[in-house]
């Protein structure tokens, strides 16, 4: 058998995964990005998600279409009515939408090549959530403790 | 030979892969997607019907320019390959 690997271009693949959940599958997504961090890492991780059946919900990480094509699989840290905010566990910054823009909602992540995989509902997720939406106000420096990135022009032998 | 039931063809973003309807998940992080020769194979076994090694080579034959011999040999190939993945059975 042989095995490659296919990047698609999200605005044109989520949509199909979208319609797939809305038959009724569940779906398995390979991450993109480090929005999520420091749980999720890019390339390593994958998300377990299914269509949302009960009304979004605070602390949610979900698939969210925050504008036409455009697509983040990010937390809900706010509704207010209609009105939904988001933020990557690994940003600082927050995208807005509404309730009808969510499309679906991230139920488990296998991390780290595990088979087994880590439910939102489980103790793991949990305590982490609990703990690392605490800590926003000092993310940036956590972050920076966990992915240090120095920027190349602060970096004095330059070649 | 034939395609289990519920596997089907689709679409998704110009790849060929393989669907099962009765499985509830389908993980993208290890997919069947098939190149087009595979894709017009399986369009005509997908109903179920028994199919042999002898059955897809005459498919190739009638759609493709290439020999006999040739057929016949990735004919076989892409059959383990489809019976491996678990898409068809005896």
């Amino acid at each position: 058998m042989n095995y490659e690997t296919r990047k698609m271009a999200n605005e044109v693949f989520l949509p199909q995964v979208v319609q797939l959940l809305n038959e009724g599958h569940t779906v398995t997504l390979p991450l993109r990005g480090r929005s999520m961090r420091p749980f999720l890492e890019d390339g390593r991780d994958k998300a377990l998600l299914e269509a949302i059946k009960e009304p979004p919900q605070v602390g949610d990480a979900v698939l969210a279409e925050i504008s036409k094509g455009h697509f983040v699989l990010h937390r809900i840290v706010k509704i207010d009515g209609e009105a939904v905010t988001l933020r990557g566990d690994g940003n600082l910054g927050t995208e807005n939408c509404r309730l009808e823009d969510i499309r679906a909602r991230a139920t488990a992540f296998y991390r780290k090549g595990r088979e087994k995989a880590d439910s939102t509902k489980g103790l793991k997720w949990r305590i982490y959530s609990w703990w690392w939406t605490r800590l926003l106000p000092v993310r940036r420096y956590l972050l920076f403790v966990l992915h240090p990135h120095i920027p190349q022009r602060f970096l004095l032998n330059k070649k | 030979m034939k395609v289990k039931k519920g596997f089907r063809l689709r679409d998704v973003c110009g790849e060929k892969i393989i669907v099962a309807d009765g499985i509830a998940n389908i993980d993208f992080s290890r997919i069947i997607s098939m190149n087009e020769s595979a894709a017009y194979l399986w369009k005509h076994i997908e109903d179920g019907s028994d199919f042999t090694a002898e059955t897809l080579t005459k498919l190739l034959l009638d759609e493709y320019e290439i020999d006999e011999a040739t057929a016949k040999a990735d004919s076989e190939t892409l059959m383990a390959m489809w019976k491996e993945a678990g898409i068809v059975e005896d």
